[in-house]
């Protein structure tokens, strides 16, 4: 009962301690709410598709079908038009203004189509472009085919009517039926895709997967604090003058790992807190499971925390082994990018961390609009690996500096 | 009947014997002193009456209790102050000493009032509010010192309370140490000052290499030097006129006469005795003196008579 006042008070003394510690701060939330902001706004557009991608373009046909493909790239596809030379399409800039992909179409373009000869479309590309470029050339693409579709048939039809009616003139009836079919383009496609997010998964903003990614990378920063702390005070004294006072040494460790817990659960009520009410960050159908999914989240990195003071000599050491064990942590484990795009032994290899455990878990809540259910096995998991950092913690650790 | 009873305690680390056998009593109300150079060995004594260290062989009782069985009992006896200031530097004066005191299982009315006492006593009540941080390398000291005696320990372990501290704070420490004293807490006293223990001591026991090298009052530390001291003398013209060295060795008291360029070194039982006369048959020799000293025994000369070597390096 001593004890446990004792543990109590430890732990409020920790509290203290690390509230009154701007570094702290700065470290546990300032720093992750900071990239999140930064990580979202930057990537969140080009995701949302908001960002209008530009095509610059220049339409030297003479006739009306060059028009007509502009017209459908910037209408139907939502591309904005630039008009210039080909010259400056070539460099992919005017004036000062470089564009990612330009678009060029030759003077005798509607002339070829109409007369039914084959003719060819000219697009410059920036090659270190690879977010942009695939989309860009896939909907110019996908303009020119559907016009090949387009000039086919009207071949067919032509060869058709001259078929059954040997006296009229191909080339007439040819430059009647193009331009009508041409037409089209503005259209909707006879064959048109309808898409709509899987069932049971929802449309996700860019904070629904930054938020976790962070929250989780910057809470396993939070522990190396953690660790640093506690093997500061075996360097400054106060833990030994813990150990000549009446106090066991299971209330002076549980104190300081009650504290550690506490204060990963207040990072990550306020990260998500941030998250949810100011980025509108969504918190998934089951708001128990994803609390009981964070605190296992926080236990484990806690006991990691623990284990990384047992194995390090020295503060110092905390801090650099735990810097590069967070980094790697959060690459493989799927902090920064989502892990299912990844290839597969990579995502094998991945979940050695607590990181992807914890992140399949609350994906699985926000994203995925799992149930509490559905998260059990990656919470049971979490919870051994906790259990075993934190009983080979506290079996390694040394109270007095060697 | 002494408080403390240390037989034959030892520690070894990998190759080194920091502490190697040493055995010392004190007695209830004393103020007990080790005195010794870096890496004597007092830090580690210390620690291994707080039961800190584990000693690799021996024990000490304290107040009946066993530092290396029953150390529970022994940990709620004692208060520790170690050498180094061991606060929480962002919290404040009264918030390191509350959570010390409930470490010790205070709290309430009793802790507070206890606070404020020690505060008191420190001086440093008025700064209770300050970051331990913003205090002087003193006032640290001090507030390191008040976190052992919130339990009122009978028995008190100071190891070097006046480290890096300005001489008036070390006054400051020296009233504070003999408050304690006569509110009756036994205390061990550790230094590498002589003067420290000189003025602070009932009882010095002189450590080195992990040894005990000498213990006793000052007093008897200093007669094992002899009552006596030495006069140095420094004539000119250099060179004594002939006779003069052996008409000093026969006056009274004068035990032997050493004679090297113009300086003459003359020990003596009782320096105050011995310099009329020697005066007198310096004049009639007709030098003139042109330095006079006289040393009186002190530990500095006990540790170099006994270890060969200087109390600081
Ligand atoms: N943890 C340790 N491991 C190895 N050797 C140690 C350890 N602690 C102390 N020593 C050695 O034991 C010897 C005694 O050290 P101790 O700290 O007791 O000396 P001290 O008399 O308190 O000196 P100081 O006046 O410098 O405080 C020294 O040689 C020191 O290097
Ligand atoms: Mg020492």
């Amino acid at each position: 009962m001593k004890q446990m006042r004792k543990l109590r008070d430890i732990a409020l003394k920790d509290l203290l301690v690390v509230g009154k510690d701007r570094g702290s701060w700065i470290l546990l939330l300032i720093t992750p709410l900071a990239i999140i902001m930064v990580a979202s706004f930057a990537l969140g557009p080009a995701f949302k598709g908001e960002l209008k991608s530009q095509l610059l373009a220049s339409n030297l046909d003479q006739g009306q079908i060059g028009r007509q493909l502009t017209d459908a790239l910037g209408g139907r596809e939502g591309l904005q038009i630039v008009e210039a030379t080909p010259e400056e399409c070539q460099a992919l800039s005017v004036g000062d203004k470089k564009y990612k992909t330009a678009l060029v179409i030759p003077e005798d373009f509607s002339s070829r189509i109409l007369t039914g000869s084959d003719t060819s479309l000219q697009v410059y590309v920036d090659p270190t472009d690879n977010v942009n470029r695939p989309f860009m050339v896939g909907m110019i693409d996908g303009a020119a085919s559907r016009l090949s579709g387009m000039v086919s048939a009207v071949r067919v039809a032509v060869s058709e009517v001259v078929k059954f009616a040997p006296e009229t003139e191909p080339v007439t009836v040819a430059a009647d039926a193009a331009p009508a079919a041409v037409q089209q383009m503005s259209q909707d496609p006879p064959v048109a895709l309808r898409i709509d997010s899987a069932s049971g998964m929802r449309e996700v903003n860019m904070f629904d997967t930054q938020v976790p990614g962070y929250s989780v990378m910057f809470l396993l920063f939070g522990v190396m604090l953690g660790a640093e702390m506690l093997l500061g005070e075996r360097d400054a004294g106060t833990l030994g003058r813990l150990l000549v006072a009446p106090v066991s040494k299971s209330a002076i460790m549980g104190g300081k790992l009650v504290a550690q817990f506490c204060i990963a659960m207040a990072q990550m009520a306020i990260l998500f807190g941030v998250g949810h009410f100011v980025f509108g960050m969504h918190l998934g159908n089951s708001i128990p499971g994803l609390i009981l999914m964070i605190a296992v989240t926080a236990f484990t990195a806690t006991a990691f925390g623990l284990l990384l003071a047992s194995v390090v000599k020295t503060r110092r050491q905390a801090t650099s082994l735990g810097t590069l064990i967070v980094i790697l942590m959060s690459a493989l484990g799927g902090s920064w990018w989502p892990l299912d795009i990844v290839p597969g032994f990579m995502q094998v290899l991945g979940h050695i961390t607590i990181t992807a455990w914890a992140l399949d878990g609350i994906n699985a809540l926000i994203i995925k609009g799992k149930n509490f259910t559905d998260i059990l096995p990656d919470m049971a998991v979490l919870l051994v690996y906790g259990c075993i950092c934190f009983i080979a913690g506290i079996k390694m650790f040394k109270f007095r500096n060697a | 009947m002494p408080l403390v009873n240390a037989e034959n305690l030892v520690k070894k680390y990998d190759k080194l014997t920091a502490v190697d056998g040493v055995s010392f009593h004190i007695d209830e109300g004393q103020i007990f002193g080790f005195l010794g150079p870096n890496g004597a060995g007092k830090s580690t004594t210390i620690s291994m009456l707080s039961t800190y260290l584990e000693p690799t062989s021996g024990d000490a009782v304290i107040d009946g209790f066993s530092i290396t069985r029953q150390t529970a009992k022994v940990k709620s006896i004692i208060g520790v102050v170690p050498q180094e200031i061991a606060l929480y530097p962002t919290l404040t004066a009264i918030q390191n000493l509350k959570f010390y005191g409930k470490m010790y299982g205070m709290g309430g009315e009793e802790l507070d009032q206890r606070c404020h006492e020690l505060l008191d006593l420190v001086e440093l009540w008025e700064r209770r509010d300050s970051r331990v941080e913003n205090f002087s390398g003193g006032m640290k000291r001090r507030i390191n010192m008040a976190a052992g005696l919130l339990h009122q320990p009978r028995f008190l372990l100071l190891d070097e309370p006046t480290v890096g501290v300005d001489p008036q704070s070390r006054e400051h420490i020296f009233d504070t140490i003999f408050k304690i004293r006569d509110a009756g807490t036994t205390i061990l006293y550790t230094s590498h000052y002589m003067e420290e223990v000189e003025l602070l001591c009932d009882y010095i026991a002189i450590m080195d290499k992990g040894k005990l090298v000498a213990g006793g009052t000052l007093k008897q530390l200093l007669s094992m030097l002899g009552e006596g001291g030495v006069i140095e003398i420094e004539v000119v013209p250099p060179g004594c006129p002939g006779g003069l060295v052996e008409n000093m060795k026969m006056q009274n008291g004068v035990t032997a006469v050493r004679h090297e360029d113009s300086q003459l070194t003359i020990s003596s039982k009782n320096s105050a005795h011995s310099l009329p006369p020697l005066l007198k048959v310096l004049e009639d020799s007709g030098c003139d003196i042109e330095r006079l000293e006289i040393y009186t025994p002190n530990l500095e000369k006990l540790f170099i008579r006994l270890t060969g070597k200087e109390l600081r390096e």
